[in-house]
C-alpha cells in the first residue's frame, strides 16, 4: 500500500483526487493540508510515502515546502501537482528537488501512474530537462541578477543530484539556513519566487523589463 | 495771352550782367534739381527702412535704386557663403524675358568684380570692359553700368546692379546717390534679419510647446510630431528621426516627414559612414550642402542642404533629427541650425518624459497582465481541474450513454485548461524571452495568422521551451510560419490549430485546417524546404488530407541525447 499525503489550498482539488487516488486498491490518502504551516507537522505524523503538492500556496511557495518535507524525511518523495505548464512545472521540480511533477489535466493526466512509479523509488523526471534547468540557471544573467557564485553553483548542482537541504549542508559545511537562502536566490532568480508565492506577489516585485 | 520774343540787339555784346544772370539761374536750377534728387534719396530711404520682411526689403530697395537713378534694369544680388549669388532680385524685365534668358546670373564677369573688389564700378559701356564676360541669350542690350556693394555689419552682404540709366550714362552724383542708398538699405535688411530670427524664435518656442503638450498628453505618436513641426518650421523638404537600433552599430529610421520619407521609413542601415552616424558618434551638429542619391546606403534618394543634430536628453542619446531640403534650395542658415539644436535639445526633454510616462503604463499593464494570469491560474483552471475531477468519477459510475456524454465534457475542459495555460503563459513576462520558442511561436502565429478570419489557436505539450533550442528552435518557428502563412493564402480556412508538442524522444508539430484542402502545386515552394530541414534532423515531415476535411501537416524531428552525463540520481 502506498500512503499519500495531498496538499493543495483548493479543497475542489483535494476531494477529487483523494476520490480517485481511494478508488485504487494499492493507494490510500493518510492526510492532506491547504497551506505551508500545517503541511511539516501532519507529514511527520502520517509518515506517507508519497507527498503530492501544489506549487503556490497561500502563505508560501511548494518548492521551499517540498525541499523541508525531504531534509526532514529524505525517505519522503514528492510530486509537484501544477497548473503551470511543463516549462514551468519542470523547473519547480527541479528545484523543489521532487521526484516528478504532474500538470492539471484531468483525461490526459498520469498521477495515479506517477505516484505509483515514484512509491516505487522511481524518479520522473528527465535528463535532458534537468541538464536545462540547471544551463539555464547558470547562465541567466541580468544588471539586477549576476551570473550565479560558485558556492550559488555548487548547490545547484547538489539540488539537481536531488540531494536534500540537510544532506547538501553537511556537504558543503554549510548550515541549513544557509542552503535555504541559497535556494531562495535560485528561485529569485528564475522569477519563481513571484510566480509561487500568491500572497506577496506584486507588492515588492517589479517584472524585470518594461 | 501775347507772348513775348526776347529783345535781341543786333551785334551788340552779351552784357557781364546777362552772363551773370544766366549763370546763376543754371545754379539755381542745378541746386533745384539736386534738392530735388536729395528728396528723392530721403523718399527712396523711407521707402527702405519701413520694411520689415527680408524679401520685401530686398525689393524694395531695388525699386527705390531704380527711381532714384532713373535706370531702366535694377538688381540686388545676395552673396552666398560661396562667394557667389546666392539670390538675384531684378526690376525692370518682363518675366518673359527673365523665362527666356534661363537660369539667373551667377556672379561671373561684371557682376562678380563687384563681389571681388567690394567697392562701386561705373561704366558707360560695360561690354567694353575686359572684366565683362558678355550676356546670356535673350539678354537684352545694357550698355551704362553703375554697381555698389551693400554692406550690413562691416560684411558685405550683397550689391546693387543699375544698368540703362535713361540720362544714357550714370554720374559720379548717381554713384554718390545710391552709395548712401546701400548704407541705409544695409541697415534696413540687417533690421529685417534681426526681425526674422525674433519671429522665427518665437514660432519655434509656439512649437516647442506644442510637441511638449502633444508628447505629454500621449494621444500621439510621439516622434511624428516633432518631425511635423520641424519641417514646417525650417521650411524643410524631408525631416527624419533616427535612432540607434537594437543590433550594434545599425540605425532605424523611427519617423519621417515630406519627400521620399515613404523611401526612408522604417530604414535600418550602417551606421559608419552616415550623417547621422557622425552626429552621433561626435555628439555634435553635422552639415552638409548635399549628398548624392545612394552615396550611403542605396535606397536613400539624393539630398540637398541636410543638417543633423543629436537628440540627447538626461545624459544619454535618444537619436538624431535629420532635416533636409531639395537639392535646388536654398542652403539653412546658421539661424535655421542653432534654433533646430536648441528645438532638438528641448524636444528630447520632452520625449524622454514622455518615454518615461510609456514606460509606467507598459509597467502598469504587465502588472495587470500578471494579475489577471495569477487570477487565472489560483481559481479558473483550479475549479475547473476540481470540477473535471468530480465528473471524471461520476462518469465512472454513470450507465453508458451518460457517462460516454460526461467523459466528452470532462475532455471539453480539458481543452478549455489548455488553452488557459496558454493564455496564462502569453500574459507572464518572460524571464528569458530570446530563450523561449513559445513567444517567438506566438510572435509568429499572430502575426501570420493575422490575415485568417479567426486567429490560429496554439498549443503546447512537454517542456518546449527547454528542451527546443538553439538551430532546432528556428527550425520549429520555419514551419509553423509556412505552414500557418500557407493555411492562410490557400486553404480558405475558418479553423486552424497549431499544436507543439515535445515527447520523450521527439519534437511534433502539427498544423490542422479545414480548409478546401491540399493541392500540390500551390504549395510546393516552401514545403520542400520543411521537409529538407526535417530529413536533416532525421526527422520527417507529411503533409496530407484530413478525413474530416482540410489539411494535416506534421513536422517530427527526433530528440537527440547529448551523451554528457548530468551525474546523480535523474
Amino acid at each position: 500500500m502506498i500512503r499519500v499525503f495531498l496538499v493543495d489550498d483548493h479543497e475542489i482539488v483535494r476531494r477529487g483526487i483523494a476520490e480517485l487516488i481511494d478508488a485504487e486498491n494499492d493507494l490510500e490518502v493518510v492526510g492532506e493540508s491547504a497551506t505551508v504551516a500545517r503541511t511539516l507537522g501532519r507529514v511527520r505524523a502520517t509518515t506517507p510515502d508519497v507527498v503530492v503538492l501544489d506549487v503556490r500556496l497561500p502563505d508560501g511557495n511548494g518548492i521551499d515546502l517540498c525541499r523541508e518535507v525531504r531534509s526532514a524525511d529524505p525517505q519522503v518523495r514528492c510530486i509537484i501537482l501544477t497548473a503551470y505548464d511543463d516549462d514551468e512545472a519542470s523547473r519547480a521540480a527541479v528545484l523543489a528537488g521532487a521526484s516528478g511533477y504532474v500538470l492539471k489535466d484531468i483525461r490526459g493526466q498520469k498521477l495515479i501512474e506517477s505516484i505509483r512509479r515514484v512509491g516505487a523509488g522511481e524518479s520522473l523526471m528527465r535528463r535532458d530537462v534537468t541538464r536545462q534547468v540547471v544551463a539555464d540557471l547558470a547562465t541567466v544573467s541580468t544588471p539586477s541578477m549576476p551570473e550565479l557564485s560558485l558556492r550559488e553553483r555548487q548547490v545547484l548542482d547538489l539540488i539537481a543530484e536531488g540531494l536534500t537541504n540537510r544532506q547538501i549542508g553537511e556537504r558543503l559545511k554549510l548550515a541549513e539556513k544557509t542552503v535555504k537562502n541559497y535556494v531562495s536566490g535560485l528561485l529569485a532568480k528564475l522569477g519563481m519566487e513571484r510566480r509561487t508565492q500568491a500572497a506577496v506577489f506584486g507588492a515588492s516585485v517589479k517584472p524585470p523589463r518594461a | 495771352m501775347a507772348s513775348f520774343e526776347p529783345i535781341v540787339f543786333p551785334d551788340a555784346a552779351r552784357s557781364d550782367l546777362e552772363v551773370t544772370i544766366g549763370q546763376l539761374v543754371e545754379q539755381a536750377q542745378l541746386v533745384l534739381s539736386t534738392q530735388g534728387r536729395l528728396r528723392s534719396l530721403i523718399y527712396a530711404n523711407r521707402l527702405v527702412v519701413e520694411g520689415l520682411e527680408l524679401a520685401e526689403v530686398l525689393r524694395s530697395i531695388v525699386q527705390a535704386a531704380v527711381d532714384l537713378v532713373d535706370a531702366r534694369y535694377g538688381a540686388l544680388g545676395v552673396i552666398g557663403t560661396d562667394g557667389r549669388l546666392e539670390q538675384f532680385i531684378h526690376v525692370g524685365m518682363s518675366g518673359a524675358v527673365a523665362e527666356s534668358i534661363g537660369h539667373l546670373p551667377l556672379g561671373d564677369g561684371l557682376l562678380g568684380a563687384v563681389i571681388d573688389e567690394a567697392h562701386a564700378i561705373r561704366l558707360d559701356h560695360l561690354n567694353q570692359d575686359p572684366r565683362s564676360v558678355g550676356f546670356p541669350d535673350h539678354h537684352p542690350a545694357m550698355e551704362g553700368f553703375l554697381g555698389v556693394p551693400i554692406r550690413v555689419r562691416g560684411e558685405v552682404f550683397g550689391n546693387l546692379y543699375l544698368t540703362e540709366p535713361t540720362s544714357g550714362s550714370f554720374s559720379a552724383e548717381d554713384e554718390e546717390l545710391v552709395g548712401v542708398l546701400a548704407v541705409t538699405a544695409g541697415i534696413a535688411i540687417e533690421n529685417a534679419r534681426l526681425f526674422d530670427i525674433a519671429r522665427r524664435r518665437e514660432r519655434w518656442s509656439a512649437a516647442l510647446a506644442d510637441v511638449s503638450s502633444a508628447l505629454l498628453s500621449g494621444d500621439s505618436d510621439t516622434l511624428s510630431v516633432v518631425v511635423d513641426h520641424v519641417a514646417s518650421l525650417v521650411d524643410a523638404d524631408l525631416v527624419c528621426i533616427v535612432v540607434a537600433a537594437d543590433a550594434e552599430g545599425l540605425l532605424d529610421v523611427a519617423a519621417a516627414r515630406g519627400v521620399d520619407s515613404e523611401l526612408m521609413l522604417g530604414q535600418r542601415y550602417a551606421a559608419e559612414g552616415s550623417l547621422v552616424g557622425r552626429a552621433l558618434a561626435s555628439g555634435e551638429p553635422v552639415l552638409v550642402t548635399r549628398q548624392e542619391p545612394g552615396e550611403v546606403v542605396e535606397w536613400q534618394p539624393g539630398l540637398g542642404p541636410t543638417f543633423v543634430v543629436p537628440l540627447e536628453a538626461f545624459g544619454h542619446s535618444i537619436g538624431a533629427l535629420s532635416v533636409s531640403r531639395s537639392v535646388d534650395r536654398a542652403p539653412f542658415s546658421i539661424t535655421d541650425l542653432a534654433m533646430a539644436s536648441e528645438f532638438a535639445a528641448q524636444a528630447s526633454v520632452a520625449l524622454e518624459l514622455a518615454r518615461g510616462r510609456l514606460d509606467r503604463e507598459a509597467l502598469e499593464l504587465l502588472d495587470d497582465r500578471s494579475r489577471i494570469a495569477r487570477d487565472l491560474h489560483d481559481h479558473v483552471i483550479q475549479r475547473l481541474f476540481g470540477a473535471g475531477l468530480s465528473l471524471q468519477s461520476a462518469a465512472g459510475r454513470a450507465p453508458g450513454a451518460v457517462g460516454d456524454a460526461i467523459r466528452e465534457q470532462v475532455d471539453a475542459i480539458d481543452d478549455a485548461i489548455s488553452e488557459i495555460r496558454t493564455v496564462i503563459f502569453a500574459l507572464s513576462p518572460p524571464s528569458r524571452p530570446d530563450a523561449s520558442v513559445r513567444h517567438r511561436l506566438l510572435d509568429v502565429v499572430s502575426e501570420v495568422g493575422a490575415a485568417m478570419a479567426a486567429p490560429p489557436r496554439l498549443s503546447f505539450s512537454g517542456p518546449v521551451d527547454l528542451l527546443i533550442r538553439g538551430t532546432i528552435a528556428d527550425d520549429v518557428i520555419a514551419v509553423v510560419r509556412e505552414s500557418v502563412s500557407n493555411v492562410a493564402r490557400h486553404a480558405r480556412a475558418t479553423r486552424c490549430e497549431i499544436q507543439v508538442s515535445v515527447g520523450d524522444h521527439e519534437i511534433r508539430v502539427q498544423i490542422d485546417d479545414d480548409g478546401i484542402g491540399y493541392s500540390p502545386d500551390s504549395r510546393a515552394s516552401g514545403t520542400a524546404n520543411l521537409a529538407a530541414r526535417a530529413a536533416d534532423l532525421g526527422g520527417d515531415y507529411l503533409i496530407a488530407a484530413r478525413v474530416e476535411g482540410g489539411t494535416r501537416v506534421l513536422w517530427r524531428a527526433p530528440l537527440i541525447e547529448s551523451s554528457t552525463a548530468m551525474g546523480g540520481h535523474v
